[in-house]
Protein backbone atom coordinates (compact mmCIF):
# COMPACT_ATOMS: atom_id res chain seq x y z
CA UNK A 1 0.00 0.00 0.00
CA UNK A 2 1.10 3.56 -0.61
CA UNK A 3 1.53 5.31 2.73
CA UNK A 4 -0.80 8.30 2.75
CA UNK A 5 -2.73 10.21 5.38
CA UNK A 6 -6.42 9.32 5.50
CA UNK A 7 -8.68 11.93 3.90
CA UNK A 8 -11.41 13.66 5.92
CA UNK A 9 -14.08 11.64 4.18
CA UNK A 10 -12.32 8.34 4.92
CA UNK A 11 -11.85 9.34 8.57
CA UNK A 12 -15.54 10.18 9.02
CA UNK A 13 -16.67 6.98 7.29
CA UNK A 14 -14.24 4.84 9.33
CA UNK A 15 -15.24 6.41 12.65
CA UNK A 16 -18.92 5.90 11.79
CA UNK A 17 -18.25 2.22 11.06
CA UNK A 18 -16.30 1.83 14.32
CA UNK A 19 -19.25 3.39 16.14
CA UNK A 20 -21.69 0.99 14.43
CA UNK A 21 -19.47 -1.95 15.46
CA UNK A 22 -19.53 -0.97 19.13
CA UNK A 23 -23.02 0.55 19.41
CA UNK A 24 -24.89 -2.56 20.66
CA UNK A 25 -22.37 -3.19 23.45
CA UNK A 26 -22.46 0.48 24.56
CA UNK A 27 -26.27 0.44 24.57
CA UNK A 28 -26.44 -2.73 26.70
CA UNK A 29 -23.96 -1.39 29.25
CA UNK A 30 -25.80 1.95 29.51
CA UNK A 31 -29.23 0.30 29.79
CA UNK A 32 -28.10 -1.87 32.71
CA UNK A 33 -27.69 1.22 34.93
CA UNK A 34 -31.15 2.64 34.27
CA UNK A 35 -33.43 3.10 37.29
CA UNK A 36 -36.52 2.04 35.33
CA UNK A 37 -38.29 -1.31 35.03
CA UNK A 38 -38.10 -1.12 31.23
CA UNK A 39 -35.05 -0.80 29.02
CA UNK A 40 -34.15 2.73 28.06
CA UNK A 41 -31.11 4.55 26.67
CA UNK A 42 -29.80 6.98 27.75
CA UNK A 43 -30.52 5.59 31.25
CA UNK A 44 -32.94 7.52 33.45
CA UNK A 45 -31.46 7.78 36.93
CA UNK A 46 -28.47 5.65 37.84
CA UNK A 47 -28.77 2.51 39.88
CA UNK A 48 -26.89 -0.69 40.62
CA UNK A 49 -30.01 -2.60 41.62
CA UNK A 50 -30.12 -4.68 38.46
CA UNK A 51 -26.63 -5.94 39.22
CA UNK A 52 -27.73 -6.67 42.79
CA UNK A 53 -30.69 -8.57 41.36
CA UNK A 54 -28.52 -10.69 39.04
CA UNK A 55 -25.86 -11.41 41.66
CA UNK A 56 -28.54 -12.30 44.21
CA UNK A 57 -30.56 -14.52 41.86
CA UNK A 58 -29.63 -18.18 42.36
CA UNK A 59 -30.43 -19.16 38.73
CA UNK A 60 -28.23 -16.40 37.32
CA UNK A 61 -25.44 -17.27 39.75
CA UNK A 62 -25.61 -20.97 38.84
CA UNK A 63 -25.42 -20.00 35.17
CA UNK A 64 -22.42 -17.72 35.79
CA UNK A 65 -20.56 -20.46 37.71
CA UNK A 66 -21.34 -23.04 35.02
CA UNK A 67 -20.00 -20.67 32.37
CA UNK A 68 -16.82 -19.96 34.31
CA UNK A 69 -15.85 -23.53 35.25
CA UNK A 70 -16.74 -24.71 31.77
CA UNK A 71 -14.58 -22.06 30.07
CA UNK A 72 -11.73 -22.49 32.57
CA UNK A 73 -11.81 -26.29 32.46
CA UNK A 74 -12.11 -26.47 28.67
CA UNK A 75 -9.22 -24.03 28.25
CA UNK A 76 -6.95 -25.98 30.64
CA UNK A 77 -7.76 -29.33 29.03
CA UNK A 78 -7.34 -27.87 25.55
CA UNK A 79 -3.96 -26.45 26.52
CA UNK A 80 -2.71 -29.83 27.76
CA UNK A 81 -4.19 -31.95 24.95
CA UNK A 82 -3.48 -29.35 22.27
CA UNK A 83 0.14 -28.68 23.20
CA UNK A 84 0.93 -32.42 23.42
CA UNK A 85 -0.78 -33.10 20.10
CA UNK A 86 0.88 -30.14 18.37
CA UNK A 87 4.32 -31.24 19.61
CA UNK A 88 3.82 -34.75 18.20
CA UNK A 89 2.40 -33.41 14.92
CA UNK A 90 5.11 -30.80 14.49
CA UNK A 91 7.96 -33.23 15.08
CA UNK A 92 6.27 -35.87 12.89
CA UNK A 93 6.31 -38.44 15.68
CA UNK A 94 3.07 -40.03 14.44
CA UNK A 95 1.81 -41.57 11.20
CA UNK A 96 -1.07 -39.98 9.21
CA UNK A 97 0.01 -36.52 10.39
CA UNK A 98 -2.12 -34.53 7.91
CA UNK A 99 -5.23 -36.63 8.50
CA UNK A 100 -4.98 -36.20 12.27
CA UNK A 101 -4.36 -32.46 11.94
CA UNK A 102 -7.41 -32.00 9.68
CA UNK A 103 -9.54 -34.02 12.10
CA UNK A 104 -8.46 -31.87 15.06
CA UNK A 105 -9.19 -28.67 13.11
CA UNK A 106 -12.52 -29.94 11.68
CA UNK A 107 -14.77 -28.57 14.46
CA UNK A 108 -13.62 -25.11 13.37
CA UNK A 109 -15.05 -25.42 9.85
CA UNK A 110 -18.20 -27.42 10.70
CA UNK A 111 -21.24 -25.21 11.39
CA UNK A 112 -21.54 -25.05 15.18
CA UNK A 113 -25.26 -25.84 15.13
CA UNK A 114 -24.47 -29.09 13.24
CA UNK A 115 -21.93 -30.13 15.91
CA UNK A 116 -24.59 -29.28 18.49
CA UNK A 117 -27.33 -31.47 17.05
CA UNK A 118 -24.90 -34.32 16.28
CA UNK A 119 -23.79 -34.30 19.92
CA UNK A 120 -27.39 -34.03 21.15
CA UNK A 121 -28.31 -37.18 19.28
CA UNK A 122 -25.13 -38.99 20.35
CA UNK A 123 -25.41 -38.25 24.07
CA UNK A 124 -29.13 -39.08 24.02
CA UNK A 125 -28.27 -42.49 22.53
CA UNK A 126 -25.63 -43.02 25.22
CA UNK A 127 -28.01 -41.75 27.93
CA UNK A 128 -25.52 -39.09 29.02
CA UNK A 129 -27.53 -35.92 28.41
CA UNK A 130 -26.96 -33.27 31.06
CA UNK A 131 -23.75 -34.83 32.42
CA UNK A 132 -21.32 -32.02 33.30
CA UNK A 133 -18.42 -34.02 31.83
CA UNK A 134 -20.20 -34.24 28.48
CA UNK A 135 -20.49 -30.44 28.42
CA UNK A 136 -16.82 -30.10 29.32
CA UNK A 137 -15.64 -32.46 26.56
CA UNK A 138 -17.94 -30.79 24.02
CA UNK A 139 -16.31 -27.46 24.88
CA UNK A 140 -12.82 -28.96 24.63
CA UNK A 141 -13.78 -30.15 21.16
CA UNK A 142 -14.57 -26.61 19.99
CA UNK A 143 -11.69 -24.87 21.81
CA UNK A 144 -8.94 -27.39 20.91
CA UNK A 145 -8.47 -26.09 17.32
CA UNK A 146 -7.56 -22.60 18.62
CA UNK A 147 -4.83 -23.96 20.91
CA UNK A 148 -3.49 -26.31 18.22
CA UNK A 149 -3.41 -23.53 15.64
CA UNK A 150 -1.43 -21.15 17.88
CA UNK A 151 0.84 -23.91 19.21
CA UNK A 152 1.62 -25.22 15.71
CA UNK A 153 2.50 -21.76 14.41
CA UNK A 154 4.67 -21.02 17.49
CA UNK A 155 6.48 -24.36 17.14
CA UNK A 156 7.32 -23.49 13.53
CA UNK A 157 9.17 -20.42 14.78
CA UNK A 158 11.36 -22.33 17.27
CA UNK A 159 14.84 -23.41 16.22
CA UNK A 160 14.93 -27.23 16.75
CA UNK A 161 18.63 -27.07 17.59
CA UNK A 162 17.86 -25.31 20.90
CA UNK A 163 16.00 -28.35 22.23
CA UNK A 164 18.68 -30.67 20.76
CA UNK A 165 21.32 -28.68 22.65
CA UNK A 166 19.39 -29.35 25.88
CA UNK A 167 19.37 -33.07 25.05
CA UNK A 168 23.12 -33.03 24.44
CA UNK A 169 23.61 -31.38 27.82
CA UNK A 170 21.82 -34.32 29.40
CA UNK A 171 18.23 -33.12 29.81
CA UNK A 172 15.57 -35.82 29.42
CA UNK A 173 12.86 -35.36 26.79
CA UNK A 174 10.30 -33.85 29.14
CA UNK A 175 12.81 -31.69 31.02
CA UNK A 176 14.10 -30.24 27.77
CA UNK A 177 10.53 -29.50 26.70
CA UNK A 178 9.58 -27.94 30.05
CA UNK A 179 12.68 -25.78 30.44
CA UNK A 180 13.41 -24.86 26.84
CA UNK A 181 10.50 -25.27 24.43
CA UNK A 182 7.60 -24.40 26.76
CA UNK A 183 8.88 -20.89 27.66
CA UNK A 184 9.34 -20.18 23.95
CA UNK A 185 5.80 -21.39 23.28
CA UNK A 186 4.26 -19.27 26.02
CA UNK A 187 3.11 -16.21 23.99
CA UNK A 188 1.43 -18.46 21.43
CA UNK A 189 -0.20 -20.58 24.11
CA UNK A 190 -1.50 -17.49 25.95
CA UNK A 191 -3.08 -16.25 22.72
CA UNK A 192 -4.60 -19.69 22.09
CA UNK A 193 -5.85 -19.90 25.68
CA UNK A 194 -7.57 -16.51 25.45
CA UNK A 195 -9.27 -17.45 22.20
CA UNK A 196 -10.41 -20.75 23.63
CA UNK A 197 -11.67 -19.17 26.89
CA UNK A 198 -13.68 -16.55 25.00
CA UNK A 199 -14.95 -19.15 22.51
CA UNK A 200 -16.19 -21.39 25.32
CA UNK A 201 -17.70 -18.48 27.26
CA UNK A 202 -19.43 -17.28 24.10
CA UNK A 203 -20.81 -20.55 22.89
CA UNK A 204 -24.55 -21.04 22.48
CA UNK A 205 -25.14 -23.20 19.36
CA UNK A 206 -23.37 -26.30 20.78
CA UNK A 207 -24.14 -25.79 24.48
CA UNK A 208 -27.87 -25.18 24.12
CA UNK A 209 -28.45 -28.71 22.78
CA UNK A 210 -26.60 -30.40 25.63
CA UNK A 211 -28.24 -28.72 28.62
CA UNK A 212 -31.15 -30.13 30.58
CA UNK A 213 -33.95 -27.62 31.32
CA UNK A 214 -32.53 -27.14 34.84
CA UNK A 215 -29.01 -26.30 33.58
CA UNK A 216 -27.80 -23.10 31.97
CA UNK A 217 -24.76 -21.07 31.05
CA UNK A 218 -24.86 -17.27 31.17
CA UNK A 219 -25.24 -16.69 27.39
CA UNK A 220 -27.83 -19.48 27.11
CA UNK A 221 -29.72 -17.97 30.07
CA UNK A 222 -29.72 -14.52 28.39
CA UNK A 223 -30.74 -16.08 25.07
CA UNK A 224 -33.64 -17.93 26.73
CA UNK A 225 -34.73 -14.94 28.86
CA UNK A 226 -35.07 -12.71 25.80
CA UNK A 227 -37.85 -14.98 24.46
CA UNK A 228 -39.95 -14.13 27.53
CA UNK A 229 -39.47 -10.37 27.18
CA UNK A 230 -36.63 -8.01 27.96
CA UNK A 231 -35.87 -6.05 31.14
CA UNK A 232 -32.80 -4.30 32.59
CA UNK A 233 -31.69 -7.40 34.54
CA UNK A 234 -30.78 -9.04 31.21
CA UNK A 235 -28.74 -5.94 30.39
CA UNK A 236 -27.00 -6.19 33.76
CA UNK A 237 -26.14 -9.88 33.20
CA UNK A 238 -24.84 -8.94 29.74
CA UNK A 239 -22.75 -6.11 31.20
CA UNK A 240 -21.12 -8.59 33.59
CA UNK A 241 -20.15 -10.72 30.57
CA UNK A 242 -18.79 -7.66 28.74
CA UNK A 243 -16.80 -6.64 31.82
CA UNK A 244 -15.33 -10.13 32.07
CA UNK A 245 -14.31 -9.97 28.42
CA UNK A 246 -12.77 -6.53 28.81
CA UNK A 247 -10.71 -7.67 31.81
CA UNK A 248 -9.49 -10.72 29.85
CA UNK A 249 -8.56 -8.43 26.95
CA UNK A 250 -6.59 -6.03 29.18
CA UNK A 251 -4.77 -8.89 30.90
CA UNK A 252 -4.06 -10.44 27.51
CA UNK A 253 -2.48 -7.26 26.24
CA UNK A 254 0.20 -7.62 28.90
CA UNK A 255 1.35 -10.87 27.31
CA UNK A 256 0.53 -10.58 23.65
CA UNK A 257 0.72 -7.54 21.48
CA UNK A 258 -2.33 -7.18 19.26
CA UNK A 259 -0.09 -6.83 16.25
CA UNK A 260 -0.02 -10.64 16.57
CA UNK A 261 -3.43 -10.62 14.91
CA UNK A 262 -1.83 -9.39 11.70
CA UNK B 1 12.67 -44.98 16.69
CA UNK B 2 10.14 -47.23 18.47
CA UNK B 3 10.57 -45.14 21.58
CA UNK B 4 9.85 -41.87 19.80
CA UNK B 5 6.88 -43.48 18.07
CA UNK B 6 5.48 -44.59 21.43
CA UNK B 7 6.06 -41.10 22.81
CA UNK B 8 4.31 -39.66 19.76
CA UNK B 9 1.28 -41.91 20.23
CA UNK B 10 1.15 -40.98 23.90
CA UNK B 11 1.16 -37.29 23.04
CA UNK B 12 -1.39 -37.43 20.24
CA UNK B 13 -3.56 -40.16 21.80
CA UNK B 14 -5.86 -38.18 24.13
CA UNK B 15 -6.70 -35.53 21.51
CA UNK B 16 -7.30 -38.20 18.85
CA UNK B 17 -9.58 -40.24 21.12
CA UNK B 18 -11.58 -37.08 21.90
CA UNK B 19 -12.00 -36.25 18.20
CA UNK B 20 -12.91 -39.85 17.28
CA UNK B 21 -15.38 -40.40 20.12
CA UNK B 22 -16.65 -36.84 20.45
CA UNK B 23 -16.83 -35.61 16.86
CA UNK B 24 -16.38 -38.33 14.24
CA UNK B 25 -18.69 -40.87 15.90
CA UNK B 26 -21.55 -38.35 16.42
CA UNK B 27 -21.22 -37.12 12.82
CA UNK B 28 -21.33 -40.66 11.38
CA UNK B 29 -24.31 -41.58 13.57
CA UNK B 30 -26.14 -38.43 12.46
CA UNK B 31 -25.39 -39.29 8.83
CA UNK B 32 -27.05 -42.66 9.45
CA UNK B 33 -30.00 -40.95 11.16
CA UNK B 34 -30.51 -38.67 8.16
CA UNK B 35 -31.03 -41.83 6.05
CA UNK B 36 -33.80 -43.26 8.27
CA UNK B 37 -37.48 -42.85 7.54
CA UNK B 38 -39.68 -40.90 9.91
CA UNK B 39 -43.39 -40.70 10.50
CA UNK B 40 -45.22 -38.56 12.99
CA UNK B 41 -46.98 -41.67 14.33
CA UNK B 42 -44.14 -44.15 14.72
CA UNK B 43 -41.20 -41.80 15.09
CA UNK B 44 -37.81 -42.85 13.71
CA UNK B 45 -38.06 -46.02 11.62
CA UNK B 46 -35.56 -48.76 10.80
CA UNK B 47 -35.58 -48.63 6.98
CA UNK B 48 -32.92 -46.90 4.92
CA UNK B 49 -34.22 -44.10 2.70
CA UNK B 50 -33.22 -40.92 0.91
CA UNK B 51 -36.64 -39.41 1.57
CA UNK B 52 -35.37 -36.88 4.14
CA UNK B 53 -33.01 -35.36 1.61
CA UNK B 54 -35.64 -35.49 -1.16
CA UNK B 55 -38.03 -33.78 1.25
CA UNK B 56 -35.58 -31.06 2.23
CA UNK B 57 -34.45 -30.33 -1.33
CA UNK B 58 -37.86 -30.81 -3.00
CA UNK B 59 -40.31 -29.24 -0.57
CA UNK B 60 -40.85 -25.54 -1.21
CA UNK B 61 -41.04 -24.87 2.55
CA UNK B 62 -37.44 -26.06 3.07
CA UNK B 63 -36.18 -24.83 -0.28
CA UNK B 64 -37.34 -21.31 0.54
CA UNK B 65 -35.44 -21.48 3.86
CA UNK B 66 -32.28 -22.70 2.09
CA UNK B 67 -32.47 -20.01 -0.61
CA UNK B 68 -33.26 -17.32 1.95
CA UNK B 69 -30.24 -18.38 4.02
CA UNK B 70 -27.93 -18.24 0.98
CA UNK B 71 -29.28 -14.83 -0.07
CA UNK B 72 -28.81 -13.57 3.48
CA UNK B 73 -25.20 -14.84 3.47
CA UNK B 74 -24.53 -13.09 0.16
CA UNK B 75 -25.96 -9.73 1.30
CA UNK B 76 -24.07 -9.87 4.62
CA UNK B 77 -20.81 -10.73 2.84
CA UNK B 78 -21.17 -7.88 0.33
CA UNK B 79 -21.99 -5.36 3.08
CA UNK B 80 -19.01 -6.55 5.13
CA UNK B 81 -16.77 -5.96 2.09
CA UNK B 82 -18.26 -2.52 1.44
CA UNK B 83 -17.82 -1.47 5.10
CA UNK B 84 -14.60 -3.39 5.67
CA UNK B 85 -12.58 -1.78 2.88
CA UNK B 86 -12.74 1.86 4.08
CA UNK B 87 -12.09 0.78 7.67
CA UNK B 88 -9.07 -1.33 6.65
CA UNK B 89 -7.68 1.55 4.55
CA UNK B 90 -8.16 3.93 7.46
CA UNK B 91 -6.33 1.57 9.85
CA UNK B 92 -3.40 1.36 7.43
CA UNK B 93 -3.16 5.11 6.84
CA UNK B 94 -3.78 6.64 10.26
CA UNK B 95 -1.07 7.44 12.86
CA UNK B 96 0.12 4.81 15.38
CA UNK B 97 -1.97 5.92 18.38
CA UNK B 98 -5.27 6.05 16.46
CA UNK B 99 -4.28 2.84 14.69
CA UNK B 100 -4.01 0.93 17.98
CA UNK B 101 -7.30 2.44 19.16
CA UNK B 102 -9.05 1.50 15.93
CA UNK B 103 -7.70 -2.07 16.07
CA UNK B 104 -8.89 -2.41 19.68
CA UNK B 105 -12.33 -1.10 18.66
CA UNK B 106 -12.43 -3.76 15.91
CA UNK B 107 -11.31 -6.59 18.23
CA UNK B 108 -13.46 -5.65 21.24
CA UNK B 109 -16.83 -6.43 19.62
CA UNK B 110 -15.32 -9.65 18.29
CA UNK B 111 -14.65 -10.78 21.83
CA UNK B 112 -18.04 -9.60 23.14
CA UNK B 113 -20.66 -12.28 23.41
CA UNK B 114 -22.86 -12.75 20.34
CA UNK B 115 -25.95 -13.05 22.55
CA UNK B 116 -25.07 -9.74 24.22
CA UNK B 117 -24.53 -7.99 20.89
CA UNK B 118 -27.78 -9.35 19.44
CA UNK B 119 -29.55 -8.26 22.61
CA UNK B 120 -28.01 -4.80 22.14
CA UNK B 121 -29.49 -4.68 18.65
CA UNK B 122 -32.90 -5.64 20.06
CA UNK B 123 -32.65 -2.64 22.42
CA UNK B 124 -31.70 -0.42 19.47
CA UNK B 125 -34.06 -1.73 16.79
CA UNK B 126 -37.30 -2.73 18.54
CA UNK B 127 -40.49 -0.74 17.79
CA UNK B 128 -40.05 1.14 21.09
CA UNK B 129 -36.27 0.96 20.87
CA UNK B 130 -33.60 3.64 20.91
CA UNK B 131 -33.60 4.35 17.17
CA UNK B 132 -37.37 4.49 16.75
CA UNK B 133 -37.84 6.63 19.86
CA UNK B 134 -35.19 9.07 18.62
CA UNK B 135 -36.72 9.28 15.14
CA UNK B 136 -40.25 9.67 16.58
CA UNK B 137 -39.01 12.28 19.04
CA UNK B 138 -37.37 14.26 16.24
CA UNK B 139 -40.61 14.11 14.26
CA UNK B 140 -38.93 12.42 11.31
CA UNK B 141 -41.40 9.50 11.33
CA UNK B 142 -44.94 9.17 12.66
CA UNK B 143 -45.08 5.40 13.15
CA UNK B 144 -42.20 3.17 14.30
CA UNK B 145 -40.12 1.59 11.54
CA UNK B 146 -40.07 -2.22 11.28
CA UNK B 147 -36.38 -2.74 11.96
CA UNK B 148 -36.61 -6.07 13.75
CA UNK B 149 -38.12 -9.55 13.32
CA UNK B 150 -37.44 -9.28 9.60
CA UNK B 151 -34.58 -9.40 7.08
CA UNK B 152 -33.41 -5.84 7.94
CA UNK B 153 -32.77 -6.67 11.58
CA UNK B 154 -30.93 -9.91 10.84
CA UNK B 155 -28.70 -8.16 8.27
CA UNK B 156 -27.86 -5.24 10.60
CA UNK B 157 -26.94 -7.68 13.37
CA UNK B 158 -24.99 -10.20 11.29
CA UNK B 159 -22.94 -7.53 9.48
CA UNK B 160 -21.92 -6.01 12.81
CA UNK B 161 -21.04 -9.43 14.22
CA UNK B 162 -18.88 -10.65 11.31
CA UNK B 163 -17.36 -7.35 10.13
CA UNK B 164 -14.35 -7.69 12.51
CA UNK B 165 -13.25 -10.91 10.75
CA UNK B 166 -13.38 -9.17 7.37
CA UNK B 167 -11.39 -6.14 8.59
CA UNK B 168 -8.78 -8.33 10.29
CA UNK B 169 -8.23 -10.21 7.02
CA UNK B 170 -8.37 -7.16 4.72
CA UNK B 171 -5.73 -5.18 6.66
CA UNK B 172 -2.84 -7.63 6.06
CA UNK B 173 -4.03 -8.29 2.50
CA UNK B 174 -3.82 -4.56 1.68
CA UNK B 175 -0.64 -4.10 3.68
CA UNK B 176 1.22 -6.69 1.62
CA UNK B 177 0.67 -4.88 -1.67
CA UNK B 178 4.00 -3.40 -2.80
CA UNK B 179 3.70 0.39 -2.83
CA UNK B 180 5.69 0.74 -6.11
CA UNK B 181 3.01 -1.07 -8.15
CA UNK B 182 0.37 1.50 -7.23
CA UNK B 183 2.90 4.33 -7.48
CA UNK B 184 3.82 3.19 -10.99
CA UNK B 185 0.18 3.24 -12.09
CA UNK B 186 -0.33 6.70 -10.59
CA UNK B 187 2.78 7.96 -12.41
CA UNK B 188 1.30 6.60 -15.59
CA UNK B 189 -1.65 8.92 -14.96
CA UNK B 190 -4.22 6.40 -13.80
CA UNK B 191 -6.88 7.93 -11.61
CA UNK B 192 -6.90 6.85 -7.97
CA UNK B 193 -10.25 5.07 -8.40
CA UNK B 194 -8.90 3.19 -11.42
CA UNK B 195 -5.75 2.20 -9.51
CA UNK B 196 -7.94 0.96 -6.67
CA UNK B 197 -10.10 -1.27 -8.87
CA UNK B 198 -7.50 -2.46 -11.38
CA UNK B 199 -4.49 -2.88 -9.08
CA UNK B 200 -5.29 -2.76 -5.36
CA UNK B 201 -8.37 -5.01 -5.42
CA UNK B 202 -6.87 -7.76 -7.66
CA UNK B 203 -3.65 -7.86 -5.62
CA UNK B 204 -5.63 -8.09 -2.38
CA UNK B 205 -7.92 -10.78 -3.82
CA UNK B 206 -6.59 -13.74 -1.76
CA UNK B 207 -7.48 -11.83 1.41
CA UNK B 208 -10.79 -10.67 -0.03
CA UNK B 209 -11.75 -14.23 -0.96
CA UNK B 210 -10.69 -15.69 2.40
CA UNK B 211 -12.60 -12.98 4.28
CA UNK B 212 -15.71 -13.29 2.11
CA UNK B 213 -15.89 -17.07 2.43
CA UNK B 214 -15.38 -16.88 6.19
CA UNK B 215 -18.15 -14.30 6.59
CA UNK B 216 -20.49 -16.17 4.22
CA UNK B 217 -20.01 -19.53 5.97
CA UNK B 218 -20.43 -17.99 9.43
CA UNK B 219 -23.55 -16.08 8.31
CA UNK B 220 -25.34 -19.09 6.83
CA UNK B 221 -24.52 -21.13 9.96
CA UNK B 222 -25.61 -18.46 12.46
CA UNK B 223 -28.27 -19.51 14.96
CA UNK B 224 -28.36 -16.93 17.75
CA UNK B 225 -28.64 -13.66 15.80
CA UNK B 226 -31.29 -14.82 13.31
CA UNK B 227 -33.38 -16.21 16.17
CA UNK B 228 -33.06 -13.08 18.33
CA UNK B 229 -33.41 -10.45 15.58
CA UNK B 230 -35.47 -12.48 13.11
CA UNK B 231 -37.91 -13.79 15.71
CA UNK B 232 -39.59 -17.21 15.64
CA UNK B 233 -41.19 -16.73 12.22
CA UNK B 234 -38.20 -15.53 10.18
CA UNK B 235 -36.57 -18.89 9.48
CA UNK B 236 -33.05 -19.65 8.27
CA UNK B 237 -31.33 -23.03 8.03
CA UNK B 238 -29.76 -23.00 11.51
CA UNK B 239 -32.97 -21.94 13.27
CA UNK B 240 -34.93 -24.55 11.29
CA UNK B 241 -32.44 -27.28 12.31
CA UNK B 242 -32.90 -26.13 15.91
CA UNK B 243 -36.69 -26.33 15.57
CA UNK B 244 -36.63 -29.76 13.90
CA UNK B 245 -34.59 -31.15 16.79
CA UNK B 246 -36.06 -29.27 19.74
CA UNK B 247 -39.70 -28.50 18.79
CA UNK B 248 -40.87 -30.75 15.94
CA UNK B 249 -38.73 -33.66 17.18
CA UNK B 250 -38.31 -34.74 13.54
CA UNK B 251 -34.67 -35.64 13.99
CA UNK B 252 -34.07 -37.38 10.62
CA UNK B 253 -35.33 -34.31 8.77
CA UNK B 254 -33.22 -32.01 10.95
CA UNK B 255 -30.18 -34.22 10.36
CA UNK B 256 -30.68 -34.06 6.58
CA UNK B 257 -30.95 -30.27 6.72
CA UNK B 258 -27.82 -30.16 8.90
CA UNK B 259 -25.87 -32.13 6.29
CA UNK B 260 -27.08 -29.88 3.47
CA UNK B 261 -25.74 -26.90 5.45
CA UNK B 262 -22.46 -28.70 6.21
CA UNK B 263 -22.03 -29.68 2.56
CA UNK B 264 -22.53 -26.08 1.38
CA UNK B 265 -20.07 -24.76 4.01
CA UNK B 266 -17.35 -27.35 3.35
CA UNK B 267 -17.67 -27.13 -0.44
CA UNK B 268 -17.27 -23.35 -0.31
CA UNK B 269 -14.24 -23.52 1.99
CA UNK B 270 -12.64 -26.14 -0.26
CA UNK B 271 -13.31 -24.11 -3.42
CA UNK B 272 -12.03 -20.91 -1.83
CA UNK B 273 -8.81 -22.60 -0.75
CA UNK B 274 -8.27 -23.80 -4.30
CA UNK B 275 -8.93 -20.35 -5.78
CA UNK B 276 -6.81 -18.57 -3.17
CA UNK B 277 -3.92 -20.99 -3.74
CA UNK B 278 -4.21 -20.39 -7.48
CA UNK B 279 -4.20 -16.60 -7.02
CA UNK B 280 -1.33 -16.56 -4.54
CA UNK B 281 0.96 -18.24 -7.07
CA UNK B 282 3.08 -15.54 -8.62
CA UNK B 283 2.47 -12.99 -5.86
CA UNK B 284 5.56 -12.62 -3.67
CA UNK B 285 4.70 -13.17 -0.02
Amino acid sequence: MIARKPSWLLTIVALAILFYMNAPTIVVVLASFSDTTYLTVPPQGWTLRWFEFVLGDSRYMRAIWTSLWLAGGATLLSLVLGTAASYALHHRLVPFRDVILSAVMAPLVFPAVVIGVALLQYVSLLGLRGQPLVLLFAHVLITLPYVVRSAMSSLTGINPQIEEAAHVLGASGFTAFRLVTLPLLKPGLVAGAIFSFVTSLDNVPVTIFLLTPRQSTLPVKIFASVEHGVDPSIAAASTLLVAGTAIALILAQKWVSFSRFF
Amino acid sequence: MTQSRNAGLGLIGPATVLILAGFLAPTVIMAMLSLRDYSGMQGIGTDWTLSNYINVLGDWFYLEIILRTLALGLIVTLLCLILGFPLALYILRVGPLMQTTAILLVIFPLLCNIVVRSFGWMVLLSPRGVINEALLGAGLISTPLDLMFNLTGVIIGLVQIYLPFMVLLLVPALQNIPADVEAAALTLRSSRIRVFFTITVPLASPGIITGSILVFVLSISALVTPRMLGGPTYRVMATQIYDEFMTNLNWPSGAALAFVLTFIALALIWAANRVAAHLTRGIPA
